[in-house]
């Protein structure tokens, strides 16, 4: 087969291949993970009583926040008519499921009783709980977001259902990331996180991590190669999508370093001391802030930032920027012993087990194989043929059956 | 939250989602199916049980010998609580005394005799040890020691002892000596424990023993190197009446001197540093402030004849012009030692400034009743037995002797005849064979040690060098000092070729040297007398019930030393035959309180096991303002003559409390000797200075007891490890705890591996740093460093600190300078 | 209904753990799973330096946060039992958010790696749904409060020994140890306290010597700010909490 026959490189060989290292790499960490899990329950975590939630939470929040922006960013198309945006919106709306499921999924194997969890919370509807609004917007979400993926591959772009049920998604990740943030934002006791603003910030963050694994996901479909893309798709890419990338990093920095000052301000060890002896004590988490956030704002800021090179390793660096930046953020909240005394006299170190890396490997490759199964059978370039015909260009008609 | 709160009524939801709950469990059960991530989850409720029974017991984790009511149910023993009507725990407990269902249920237990396979013997070496029959076992034994007897050897068989507990185990041992033929049958570990205090006593009032305290009725309490709220004896008793005298009125004043910051010294109104070994120096200081300051008790200590007379410092007072009542000795003891050792003086050798020495001492004088207390921290040095006499004189000073809210000594319970009388069943060897020409192993009472009560801290070396012979065959009962004597690596040599029979529960350093294992039964299986420490010095004796039947195929001790007598040729065989066995023992004795009902109606051994506790109150006898009475059944209206005091209460050469001690003036020579003082002034209360050992080191070493040692068989319990050493967060291990200054000096680092080495040897722990601690003193509270003692135990850093601690005794006590060490810091 | 609540005096507190044992063996804890904790603060230096402890059990607060974010209701405070807060092992999710909640530090996930190994939990293996079965285990057991040994996968806590408690005589003002009627139905950690640094009685009544001892020594809760209102009070000095400071940087001269 040649590269004439499929537009999308993943339709090919290479997406045959990828999903066999995939789903290899998914079922090896899922078995070593429940493997775990079975014998040794969650003593095979390195989480404790005094630092209860660890990197399986905060991939959790990584990949519940990247689909939330991803339901975001494809609100920009199907709910406010941005239209340069339409040659992503069904990969956005199809990433935010895959995204959640996976986040989902690492969620479930790291609570006690993921199964309980079915009955008791209906049954109980503890409407105190942030957490409770949390699994039910996401629940509505993951719902809303099927619903309309079905719309869009019925082709339905535009009807009156399409738009109604854009509208709800839209307003589902909003409440769903927002609640979840408040799961954080409102635990006065955990001052690190208390922020009456935790939801604007999970929406300004959820929409960077979006974009950069929306941009590399997307490359990676068409080989890395953008003359195979279409037109319209090759113009967001080298019009909006970037400049909107870039706000979202600078608003990213913008507010870690808000909340730097503040916390680095306060006289409030719990906040200050978060910031001088864990964050900014670990090389990780330097590098994610320069590295991984500050030098691709730089470098998209400039002219460069059309190049695909750039575009891709500024997507690799930002997934990577924000992942750390959930594990810190997760962790952070919690390296102050409450309470303690003289048990645990420093701050609470924390490294995840293999067990914990497994979950997040499992997560990855979740997502990835889900991925690559969509690009692969439900042709996600599909975008309104009016968007596709507009700037006709030889060869840009989709695949479309 | 509030708005929520209203929304919902909850109490509605609490109910339908507990019954929900009950029966939707079983359905998530059929869901899940993963066993890891969800066990099974039935909604459990309370199930079926059994009936409770309550046995009454005694903690046998330190010597307080608190009264317990052990909770048993369907054969499992699952709770420890104090018993409420037993006069020393009142129905609290220590920290150490909820664990005790560990020691019962330790996985790492014997359960049942062995022998031994490898002839080896070494930390390295593996027992191989095989189950054997307690027959088999006990007639090896017997056979071994009748074989000694007929070489005429037997003198090489001894009997080391450490937690005795009454009549009924460790009492049963000295008859043994007798019957069978040794000096040994009973050496003590009282020389590696605390005898500095026993003897301070005996030197300066007479009675060879702990004190026993009126802490109710006392108004100021003088701690000097007690660890009082930690480990002094009996410890939840003191706990108990810490609450009372910190809340009575008035309030119990306290000022704590201590070598370290400890809870004592955190809890107390004055915390004073000393410098170790310097104790006596403070209380030398404190009596000079007291005489000059006028403040000494009169109607105690007596008066000048001429009632404008003063003790100024630096300045002699004529000899006849001091009247001495109840303290012998005072006039020589001011002109010859206190005129010259002023706060002033004190401070250079002790580092306490000389104005809190004053301060202390014109509280102290001027608040009564007060009590000055003390034991290893003053006493565990080369000048122990003179410190501890300095401290204990303040109480004269303060007529605290025998008073109320003062100071007293412990009288023994109304224990009945044994049916059997040692004479009766000696044969010609026991009377006369060879053996007794034999000094003891230990060279107690001779020329080597004329004073000390025990030396087994000796034995070791003596065996190895044959002085005054080899031992052949030794048997040990709740004692391990093969692990915990100083300079432990001695014995670790002498052991290998002796016969060794260990008879403790557990898989101590001792068990695995050990030849024969003969496993005792722990304290909850046990029927054991227990008559109490010195407590409120009222007689008492307590008794341990089993509140299970042995869970492992063991044997009490006492009964082990009855079926060996049993199995030794001759007379000394229907001893124990008559004797029959500890319970029949035990009911001997309790015939004694049939005339003589305890306070509780306890009048025999039913119902002595009923209540688990004899008791006699009030103490006999008091003094009350400078004259002694007896107790007629109403009040204290008997006067006493000077010889009933000396008889019951001062029973020193002079019949008063020396400051010139009788009891050291006989010794004056071996003294003179030993500790360099002119044999003249042997006798008196002074300041000598403390020998520090371990080499050419630059700190001090101490070794504290924590509240949860429970004498080194705590060492195995996982729930007691995690709360060991709440001072500095010492869980899992026990972490040296290091001024900031001193570890820093050293490049150290809060939490870095550190060696801590001596001329002996060195240890490692990891430390964390006390700023409130001396500069020039380590701390590392003693517990860990086992090779041996179970799964929890063996191998748990740090060292062991006995390894680091050298052989030297106060020769006057006989007791192991624990505390005096000095060692070297350095990074690991 | 009695609102039940414990007195703590920090100036007859010896901080001798007898609390913490005597609450892990009654309730059967793991090692260092401590329900009951005493906190030791070090402060100062050689020769002024302090040192001071407090005991923490669950302060079974008023207005509990770790029960308005639970998401299944397995947390919950029963106003039917004293206003002590539970947790029902068969309806908690595992999900831990109670102990991201507390600001006490109460609340425990006993599925986790072994404090100290070897590892208990293997020496006494479970025989049935629950962690660990030690030979010592109380028979006390009541899954919806918590109380047992806890099964995996949820979160346990201090029950203020309710299948003691709720045996208590309807009314009545004070469970004292000291009174052999009540004896038994006083929390153990209370029950063993030998300077009697601890008091239990009904906070609603005004008679109570838990109220009386809160009004006469000026009875302070601790991190008072949180809003959580416990129903444990302390008395004396030391009843506050020191700001945190990493240990290795405590004494850096």
């Amino acid at each position: 087969m040649t590269a004439q026959t499929h537009k999308n490189a993943l339709q090919g060989p290479l997406g045959w291949g990828l999903l066999v290292i995939a789903g290899v790499v998914l079922l090896v960490s899922l078995g070593y993970a429940i493997s775990q899990i079975m014998a040794h329950g969650h003593t095979s975590f390195n989480t404790s009583s005094v630092l209860p939630w660890g990197q399986p939470i905060a991939t959790y929040v990584f990949f519940a926040l990247a689909s939330s922006g991803l339901g975001l960013l494809a609100a920009l198309p199907l709910v406010f008519g941005f239209k340069q945006y339409y040659p992503v919106a069904k990969r956005c709306i199809f990433l935010a499921f895959a995204l959640l499921i996976s986040g989902m999924s690492v969620l479930a194997l790291e609570l006690g009783h993921v199964f309980r969890m079915l009955w008791v919370i209906p049954m109980n509807l503890q409407v105190q709980s942030a957490m409770f609004w949390m699994g039910l917007f996401y629940a509505l979400d993951l719902i809303f977001l099927l619903w309309k993926f079905s719309k869009l591959q019925g082709g339905h772009w535009d009807s009156k259902t399409a738009k109604q049920v854009g509208i709800a998604s839209f307003i589902g990740v909003l409440l769903a990331s927002g609640n979840l943030a408040l799961i954080f934002g409102m635990m006065s006791m955990r001052p690190f996180w208390f922020d009456a603003l935790m939801p604007v910030y999970f929406y300004i963050t959820a929409i960077t991590s979006a974009i950069a694994v929306l941009l590399f996901l997307t490359y990676l479909a068409y080989g890395f190669k953008r003359e195979r893309m279409p037109s319209a798709l090759q113009a967001l890419l080298t019009g909006a999508l970037p400049k909107l990338f870039a706000t979202s990093i600078g608003l990213t920095l913008l507010f870690i370093l808000v909340r730097a000052i503040t916390g680095l301000y306060s006289n409030n060890p719990e906040i200050s001391i978060v910031w001088t002896d864990y964050l900014f004590d670990s090389g990780v988490y330097i590098a994610a802030l320069l590295i991984g956030l500050l030098l691709p704002f730089v470098v998209l800021l400039s002219k460069l930032r059309n190049g695909i090179g750039i575009q891709v390793l500024a997507a690799l660096l930002v997934t990577f920027a924000i992942f750390a930046e959930r594990f810190y953020f997760v962790v952070g909240g919690q390296v102050v012993p409450l309470f303690k005394g003289t048990w645990v006299p420093n701050l609470i170190s924390y490294s995840p087990s293999a067990t914990e890396w497994s979950l997040t490997v499992f997560g990855f490759s979740l997502c990835l194989v889900l991925y690559l199964l969509g690009e692969k059978f439900l042709h996600l370039g599909d975008m309104p043929s009016h968007i596709a015909n507009k700037s006709a260009q030889p060869g840009t008609a989709e695949a479309a059956a | 939250m509030k708005l929520f709160q209203t929304l919902i009524n909850r109490r509605r939801f609490l109910q339908s989602s507990a019954a929900v709950g009950a029966s939707a469990g079983a359905v998530a059960t059929g869901i899940t199916g993963l066993k890891g991530f969800s066990p099974v989850s039935e909604a459990r409720a309370q199930a079926p049980r059994g009936e409770t029974t309550i046995t009454k017991n005694v903690c046998a984790q330190c010597p307080a010998r608190c009264g317990i009511d052990v909770y048993t149910t369907d054969g499992r023993v699952h709770a420890i609580y104090g018993t409420s009507d037993n006069p020393i725990s009142n129905g609290k407990l220590c920290p150490k005394g909820h664990l005790g269902s560990y020691f019962l249920y330790d996985p790492d237990r014997f359960k049942g005799p062995m022998k031994r396979t490898n002839p080896n013997k070494g930390r390295d070496e593996d027992p191989g040890f095989v189950p054997i029959s307690w027959e088999e076992a006990l007639d090896t034994v017997a056979e071994r020691l009748n074989d000694l007897r007929r070489r005429g050897e037997s003198h090489r068989f001894s009997m080391f002892y450490g937690r005795g507990w009454g009549s009924s185990d460790a009492g049963i041992q000295y008859p043994f000596g007798e019957l069978y033929g040794t000096p040994n049958a009973a050496i003590g570990h009282s020389s590696m424990c605390a005898d500095g205090s026993k003897k301070a006593k005996q030197a300066t009032d007479g009675n060879s023993s702990y004190s026993s305290y009126d802490y109710r009725n006392a108004n100021y309490l003088l701690i000097i190197g007690a660890s009082f709220l930690e480990a002094f004896r009996p410890y939840n008793n003191v706990m108990q009446m810490w609450g009372h005298m910190r809340t009575k009125s008035p309030k119990t004043r306290v000022t704590t001197v201590d070598v370290r910051m400890s809870p004592t010294m955190a809890a107390s109104d004055r915390a004073l540093y000393i410098k170790p070994g310097t104790d006596g120096a403070f209380a030398l200081a404190i009596a000079h402030v007291i005489l000059t300051e006028g403040l000494w008790d009169r109607e105690f200590v007596g008066d000048f004849t001429n009632p404008n007379r003063q003790f100024v410092g630096g300045r002699r007072i004529p000899a006849n012009s001091f009247n001495e009542k109840w303290v012998h000795g005072l006039a020589d003891w001011w002109n010859e030692e206190l005129l010259e050792r002023t706060p002033e003086w004190a401070e250079e050798i002790t580092g306490i400034n000389a104005e809190d020495i004053r301060r202390t001492a014109i509280e102290f004088g001027s608040t009564r009743p007060a009590v000055a207390l003390f034991e290893r921290g003053a006493t565990g040095h080369s000048n122990g037995t003179y410190n501890g006499m300095a401290i204990h004189s303040l109480n004269a000073l303060v007529g605290s002797l025998f008073a109320e809210g003062g100071i007293g000594y412990q009288v023994a319970p109304s224990y009945g005849a044994l049916p059997v009388e040692v004479s009766d069943y000696m044969d010609d060897y026991a009377k006369n064979g060879a053996w007794k020409d034999q000094p003891r192993i230990d060279m107690k009472g001779t020329d080597r040690w004329p004073m000390v009560g025990n030396m087994m801290q000796e034995c070791a070396i003596n065996h190895l060098n044959a002085d005054p012979y080899t031992l052949d065959t030794a048997m040990f009962y709740y004692t391990n000092p093969i692990w915990s004597a100083p300079n432990p690596q001695v014995w670790e040599e002498a052991l290998k070729n002796v016969f060794i029979i260990d008879t403790s529960p557990f898989p101590g350093e001792t068990a695995m040297y050990a030849d024969i294992v003969l496993p005792d039964c722990t304290y909850l299986e046990r029927t054991q007398d227990v008559p109490t420490y010195p407590f409120e010095g009222w007689p008492m004796a307590e008794l341990r019930t089993p509140a299970v039947e042995p869970i492992h195929d063991t044997k009490m001790y006492g009964d082990v030393i009855i079926e060996l007598g049993k199995r030794i040729d001759g007379p000394m065989g229907d001893y124990y035959r008559e004797l029959g066995s500890v319970e029949n023992y035990i009911r001997h004795l309790a015939a004694g309180f049939a005339d003589d009902p305890g306070d509780n109606g306890v009048d025999g051994f039913e119902s002595w096991k009923e209540k688990g506790v004899w008791y006699k109150k009030p103490y006999k006898w008091r003094q009350i303002r400078g004259e002694f009475y007896e107790w007629d059944g109403q009040r204290y209206s008997r006067q006493m003559s000077a010889e009933e005091v000396q008889e019951h209460l001062l029973k020193t050469p002079s019949g008063k409390f020396e400051v010139r001690s009788g009891f050291l003036e006989e010794h004056a020579a071996y003294i003179e000797e030993e500790l360099g003082i002119p044999r003249e002034r042997a006798g008196l209360v002074q300041w000598v200075a403390p020998v520090y050992t371990g080499g050419d080191g630059d700190l001090h070493f101490i070794t504290p007891k924590t509240p949860l040692h429970a004498e080194g068989r705590g060492a195995n319990i996982p729930q007691q490890m995690m709360v060991h050493q709440p001072i500095v967060g010492g869980r899992n291990t026990v972490y040296l705890e290091v001024h900031p200054e001193t570890a820093k000096a050293r490049g150290i680092n809060n939490g870095d591996r550190v060696r801590i080495s001596s001329d002996i040897g060195s240890i490692e722990a990891e430390c964390r740093f006390v700023a409130s601690h001396r500069p020039d003193t380590l701390v590392l509270p003693f517990e860990y460093g086992h090779w041996a003692q179970g799964r929890w135990a063996k191998g748990r850093g740090p060292g062991n600190s006995s390894e680091i601690t050298a052989n030297i005794s106060d020769p006057i006590s006989g007791l192991a300078s624990y505390y005096t060490g000095k060692v070297k810091l350095e990074r690991a | 209904m009695a609102k039940w609540g414990m007195v703590i005096d920090l100036d007859k507190c010896t901080g001798c753990q007898a609390c913490t044992t005597a609450c892990s063996m009654e309730n059967n804890t793991l090692p260092g799973e401590t329900w009951q904790d005493v906190l030791y603060y070090n402060a100062g230096e050689y020769p002024s330096g302090q040192m001071k402890w407090l005991p923490r059990p669950c302060m079974q607060c008023e207005n509990p946060s770790c029960v308005h974010v639970c998401p299944t209701r397995a947390t919950y405070k029963d106003p039917d039992a004293g206003g002590i807060v539970f947790v029902d092992w068969n309806k908690c999710i595992g999900c831990k958010y109670c102990m991201i909640a507390c600001p006490y530090g109460v609340r425990f996930y006993a599925d986790e790696k072994p404090l100290i190994e070897p590892d208990i939990r293997d020496v006494f293996p479970s025989d049935n749904a629950q962690l660990w079965s030690p030979p010592y285990q109380n028979p006390e057991e009541d899954w919806r409060r918590g109380i047992g040994i806890q099964p995996k996968g949820v979160v346990s806590k201090c029950t203020f020994c309710y299948h003691k408690v709720k045996h208590a005589p309807e009314g009545i003002a004070d469970l004292d140890e000291d009174n052999p009627d009540v004896k038994e139905y006083v929390p153990a950690c209370v029950r063993t306290c030998a300077p009697k640094a601890r008091y239990f009685g009904d906070l609603d009544n005004p008679e109570s010597q838990v109220n009386q001892l809160i009004g006469d020594k000026h009875g302070v809760r601790l991190k008072d700010h949180t809003g959580n209102k416990p129903q444990v009070y302390y008395l004396g000095a030391g009843a506050g909490v020191p700001a945190f400071t990493p240990a290795d940087k405590e004494n850096n001269a």
